[in-house]
């Protein structure tokens, strides 16, 4: 799958590459985007019982399945051509034009395609991993009721997807986070019989869309100032100075709290973890290689505008993803869930790229989102296809399956390994580019970094011996997780096992296009001054990083390969670490129990509750009495409140009806019917005796 | 034409009012037919407006009294701003026909109040007399009263009663106010007092313009003025809720556009930091405590505390973008709650209860409802696609430079909308089925999907491509920004 760069890049790099195609027509990159949409709208149909001519022999669910791989290989083809097309154009801008949205007074908002270097990267990772995903799933969740509906919300994912790394424009970019969002919303909590995976959901929503705030302040600073959503024009205005540190200030750090959102970096890192609730295809494509990425992306995409804002901005950027980073490796060490391991693990790697945009090392960043983007899909598939057999994500309860499922295994392996960061996989040059920026700009950084790479390979290495060593644990016969299968474990269907060998081969090679240019390829998306990429490694650091993945890699075998230590021992040897850790530093305690339910829930909202009822209502009643004696005086009876109040406005009423009347006599005329009669009619109705219904 | 479309509702009111009452179809259909030619009308009128010749079109007017002293014009008239107010209330009064098709009880004196409601709001949106904007303002009273205290439920006549106070209090101080103004400029025509506003009357000018816009803020409603509107709604029967959220709450923002700043722009300038503090308190004052609702229909009503507070925002910027996001959430919220409230009834006509404590997993045995109510929901929350993003976000633009704390916490509200729908959301709808609601069956009666439709046509419509509504706003409020950004100018 990787043929198609490998023919229009050459050795020589993408300069002199074969022009065997013509560039690609704008409305054909237009039908990226539409044909997910399309795929969407046609699985909908043949839900609803439309039969389409070409599909007739097939069940609803083999339909869907049909036009979801082939609108998806649709997209994947065009997105070769795209990259190619834009390779030939050295990753600069290729100019398509603008289409207006809306324009009011001065407020104009336009829709168009942003494609360069960056993009076309990123619409390349997307609609691979797209397509590798809709032929997983349909293994994956083959026996699953609601297989159709599954495939449709995701056609909508990555069609939105899709158009946030095509927007030319901040706010169709922002408009298309926002329904990857609703997407994630929905593929989360897919089965939403099961409470747990509707809150997940739930939370995974509202805690992304807490760091939208800040891209919402961001968005709305840079229009007012700069009167344009267009972001290479805000690009190239702040690259030349043209606006002011303050309003960069606040643009910047406004964008780092919506990727901080969406890219699972502390404090609002807690949603992702739990989004595992999903099924396990919806894990491997939205919150390992694409949602989770686009705050990357949007760093990256807005990477000029953050080089030239004060280096502050960037110093804290590099902090909050070298922390990220570090704080969710050390979840990823205790917690007995495969898939969440996976997740920590993802958030972990986020925070590199993160912090790799800090340092200043775009390319990096861009190169390191790319290799993971496919080997931790890999990963993925692989803690999916075990569970397929064991019934469960509990790494306690496997054990031993590297006998039954040797293609998962191996798959896993090098996955791993190449997360890992071993030579010369993938993960390897990728995860070095960024230590390297590190190394040159910050060494308390590298340092985290060196040692993230060490808790990386101990984690990775702990789930595979745990998973693939040792006696097989039964697995769980009675699954909570609707989509698995119980029974003795065996190895997963083609249709699951293809997808993982294409990512295995991309987890070892995709590395190389280190040496073909790739970071020249995606500098074209920056101004030409800051293109100074250069390729290259440096041997110390290489050998460093090496080692602390090794010893991670042999830490992992000792502890729980052969049981010197055991596990339990360390644990109990540091209890309160281990407690803090393994109950994931309270966060989610901090969050959800006292700032939600106690400071929000309990303490704003019940207090504001209560001024409803008591002091406004207060004032009200008072207002009321008053009301009240005027009503008793104007009846001189006291037959309750209602009356007097009725009695009160109808008394105004006719004053002022009557006074009108008595002016004119045109009124009638105009009005064209009897307002007497309406009068005497209310008179009538008002009659309290007419105001209490019949039972 | 414009007095046809204020007709034609009163038309029907009156022949629903003779029909027998055993004959219970026969009022249903009246009511139908008059609503539907109304709306109709309604977006012939809308079509028909021309965009770029803009201002007042359709003019129908004569001189109603003419003394020695002064002259009271009745004069109806439509303009951008008043074109979609007019159309939304076209389309919900032949919505809130359709969801009332089951009112068993008098249905007759039922649907002739509806419609009188109708005629009564087409008079506040179409007037071009203060009078006659006082006199359309206060006849809507009378229909609403009616119908929470005679077809509502619960503490009916308190709720009821409830509204009326604080509306008769607003609207006693603003037909002082308009008295006052029309004394000193010796016209009540709007348009005459738009172009040459008053700067002096007996009373200082701010206290005339509080004197009126406390009216408005009532309507609206704002935080601390809005305690009538949970209860109102909680309490009255579906129709009526789509009517109070869809276009009354509307009357508020409309009178301010329309009336408050335009004729006293200095007294609204000199106001305006007030006004977006009480917008940024209400939205988040709404927001917070909507998350505390155990009620499905109170919590719909608290949501729209806090959406109307947008409304407030927009209009708080003083500037041409941010009354474009005032007008346009005026109509997408219309549409939106509306569709809300028809879903709440749609679940308490089946449930009959309205606790979200009582439900869970509905969503297994109403599907179809379930995926509305969720649509819904995102409407509500601010989704880009459908017509509420557009709306605050325009806001959002418009206020943030004259405004930055307080669109802040509309910002802020943003996410606590997500919070409370998707939190009902997850109560109502998601989670185990509940083998209690086995017996539901989601609905299959054509006035209630014909209903539902008719909302979320304009939902979808306006949110993939809302320069079909920004471009009859931006004409209608040519004028009122014009004069606004004179002022700013010269301060």
């Amino acid at each position: 799958m990787d043929s198609g760069w490998e023919d229009s890049c050459g050795e020589r790099g993408f300069e002199q590459n074969i022009m065997l195609l013509p560039d690609i027509p704008e409305i054909l990159v237009w039908l990226i985007y539409a044909a997910p949409i399309t795929s969407a709208l046609l699985i909908f149909v043949t839900l609803r019982g439309l039969n389409l001519p070409f599909l007739s022999e097939l069940g609803s669910d083999g339909r869907s399945a049909r036009i979801a791989v082939i609108f998806g290989l649709i997209s994947w083809v065009l997105s070769l051509w795209l990259l190619d097309t834009t390779i030939h154009h050295h990753g600069e801008d290729l100019g398509f034009g603008d289409y207006v949205w809306l324009s009011l007074f001065d407020l104009e908002i336009s829709l168009g395609l942003g494609i360069d270097g960056l993009s076309s990267v990123m619409i390349f990772v997307v609609a691979s991993v797209a397509l590798l995903v809709q032929i997983y799933s349909i293994g994956y969740m083959k026996h699953d009721p609601g297989f159709s509906r599954f495939l449709l919300f995701m056609s909508l994912f990555i069609a939105a997807m899709l158009g946030l790394v095509m927007s030319s424009g901040l706010l169709q970019l922002f408009i298309h986070w926002e329904l990857v969002g609703l997407t994630s919303y929905l593929l989360i909590g897919f089965w939403f019989e099961r409470p747990a995976a509707a809150a997940a959901a739930k939370k995974a929503f509202i805690v992304t869309r807490f760091g939208d705030i800040g891209f919402v302040i961001a968005l709305t600073v840079i229009w007012i100032n700069v009167g344009t959503f267009d972001i290479s024009e805000i690009n190239l205005l702040a690259h030349a100075g043209g606006i002011t540190a303050p309003v960069l200030t606040g643009f910047t750090l406004g964008l780092l709290a919506g990727a901080a959102g969406k890219s699972a970096q502390f404090p609002l890192h807690f949603w992702l973890p739990d989004a595992m609730e999903g099924p396990t295809p919806v894990s491997s494509i939205v919150h390992s290689a694409t949602m989770v990425a686009a705050g990357v992306y949007l760093l990256a995409r807005f990477f000029p505008a953050i080089d030239a804002a004060p280096q502050s901005v960037s110093t804290v950027i590099a902090y909050v993803g070298g922390f990220t980073a570090i704080f969710a490796a050390s979840m990823g060490v205790v917690v007995t869930d495969i898939k969440r391991v996976l997740a920590y693990s993802t958030v972990s790697q986020l925070g590199y790229m993160v912090m790799a945009i800090g340092l200043g090392g775009y390319v990096a960043a861009i190169f390191h989102l790319f290799t993971h983007a496919f080997f931790k899909s890999l990963l993925f598939w692989g803690a999916g296809s075990v569970s397929h057999a064991t019934g469960t994500f509990e790494m306690g309860k496997m054990g031993g399956l590297r006998g039954a499922m040797p293609v998962t295994f191996v798959t896993f392996v090098i996955g791993s390994l190449s997360l890992a960061g071993i030579f010369p996989l993938a993960g390897f040059w990728s995860k070095d580019e960024i230590l390297l920026e590190a190394w040159h700009a910050d060494k308390l950084l590298w340092l985290i970094g060196t040692a993230v790479a060490f808790l990386t390979a101990l984690y990775m290495f702990r789930a595979i011996f745990l998973t693939f060593f040792g006696e097989y644990k039964g697995g769980e016969s009675d699954s909570e997780h609707g989509d698995t299968h119980s029974g003795s474990p065996h190895e997963s269907p083609p249709t699951m096992g293809i997808p993982m060998l294409f990512g295995a081969v991309a987890a070892v090679t995709f590395g190389f296009f280190a040496f073909m240019h790739f970071g020249e390829f995606v500098e074209g998306a920056l101004p030409e001054e800051m293109r100074h990429f250069h390729f290259h490694v440096e041997g110390l650091v290489l050998m460093i990083s090496t080692l602390a993945a090794l010893a991670g890699i042999g830490a992992a075998a000792a502890i729980y390969l052969a049981g010197r230590p055991q596990a339990s021992d360390i644990s109990s040897r540091m209890p309160k670490i281990h407690s803090t850790v393994s109950r994931l530093y309270y966060v989610n305690e901090v969050a959800e129990d006292r700032l939600v339910r106690g400071a929000l829930l309990s303490g704003l909202a019940r207090g504001a509750e209560l001024i409803d009822r008591l002091v406004i209502e207060t004032v009200v009643n008072g207002a009321a009495s008053v009301t009240k004696l005027v009503g008793e005086g104007l009846r001189r009876s006291a037959t309750g409140q209602v009356q007097s109040y009725t009695s009160a406005y109808m008394v105004g009423l006719v004053a002022i009806l009557g006074g009108f009347m008595v002016l004119s006599g045109d009124m009638l005329s105009v009005f064209g019917i009897d307002i007497q009669a309406i009068i005497d009619y209310s008179l009538k109705m008002m009659n309290p005796k007419n105001l209490i219904p019949p039972k | 034409m414009l007095t046809g479309f204020l007709l034609l509702p009163l038309a029907g009111s009156i022949m629903t009012l003779f029909v027998p009452e055993h004959r219970k179809t026969e009022a249903r259909w009246i009511a139908l037919f008059f609503s539907t030619l109304a709306f109709i009308l309604a977006l012939v009128i809308y079509v028909a407006y021309d965009s770029t010749a803009g201002g007042m079109q359709f003019v129908d007017s004569t001189n109603w009294i003419q003394t020695d002293v002064v002259t009271l014009g009745f004069g109806l008239g439509v303009d951008g701003l008043s074109a979609p107010m007019i159309l939304l209330l076209g389309l919900l009064g032949v919505v809130s026909v359709l969801v009332s098709w089951k009112i068993d009880e008098k249905p007759g004196q039922y649907f002739a109040w509806l419609l009188l409601l109708e005629s009564a709001i087409a008079g506040v949106f179409l007037s071009l007399d203060l009078i006659q904007f006082f006199l359309f303002w206060e006849l809507e009273l009378l229909p609403m009263f009616m119908l929470i205290s005679r077809w509502g439920s619960g503490r009916k006549l308190y709720s009821a009663t409830k509204f009326l106070i604080y509306t008769l209090a607003g609207s006693a101080l603003m037909l002082a106010g308009f008295l006052l103004l029309g004394a000193a400029g010796g016209s009540f025509d709007i348009q005459q007092l738009t172009e040459s506003p008053v700067t002096e009357t007996v009373l200082p000018m701010a206290v005339v313009f509080w004197a009126i816009m406390l009216a408005f803020l009532v309507k609206l409603p704002v935080v601390p003025v809005h305690t009538w509107l949970p209860d109102a709604h909680t309490d009255a029967p579906t129709a009526v809720s789509v009517m109070l959220a869809g276009v009354l709450l509307k009357m508020g923002g409309y009178g301010i556009l329309r009336i408050a700043i335009p004729l006293m722009p200095d007294a609204a300038l000199q106001s305006q930091d007030i006004l977006a503090g009480l917008a940024g308190l209400s939205i988040i004052w709404g927001g917070v405590i909507t998350l505390r609702q155990t009620d499905l229909k109170r919590l719909i009503a608290y949501s729209s505390v806090s959406h109307m507070g947008y409304v407030l925002l927009g209009v708080s910027a003083m500037g041409a973008v941010g009354f474009s996001g005032a007008a346009l959430q005026m109509f997408t919220h219309g549409t939106i709650t509306g569709l809300l409230f028809v879903m709440v009834g749609y679940f308490y006509d089946r449930t009959h209860t309205r606790q979200i404590s009582e439900m869970s997993g509905l969503i297994h045995h109403l599907p179809k409802g379930g995926i509305i109510m969720i649509f819904a929901g995102l409407a509500s929350l601010g989704l880009p696609g459908l017509s509420g993003f557009v709306a605050e976000l325009t806001v959002f633009l418009g206020a943030f430079e004259a405004h930055p704390v307080a669109t802040t916490m509309g910002i802020i509200g943003v996410v606590l909308s997500s919070g409370y729908i998707l939190w009902m959301v997850q109560r109502v709808l998601h989670g185990p089925a509940d083998p209690k609601w086995e017996h539901l069956r989601d609905s299959t009666s054509w006035p209630e999907w014909t209903a539902i439709v008719a909302l979320i046509i304009p939902i979808v419509l306006f949110g993939i491509y809302p320069a079909i509504l920004a471009e009859i706003v931006e004409t209608g409020l040519q004028q009122v920004s014009g004069i606004v950004t004179v002022l700013e100018g010269g301060i």
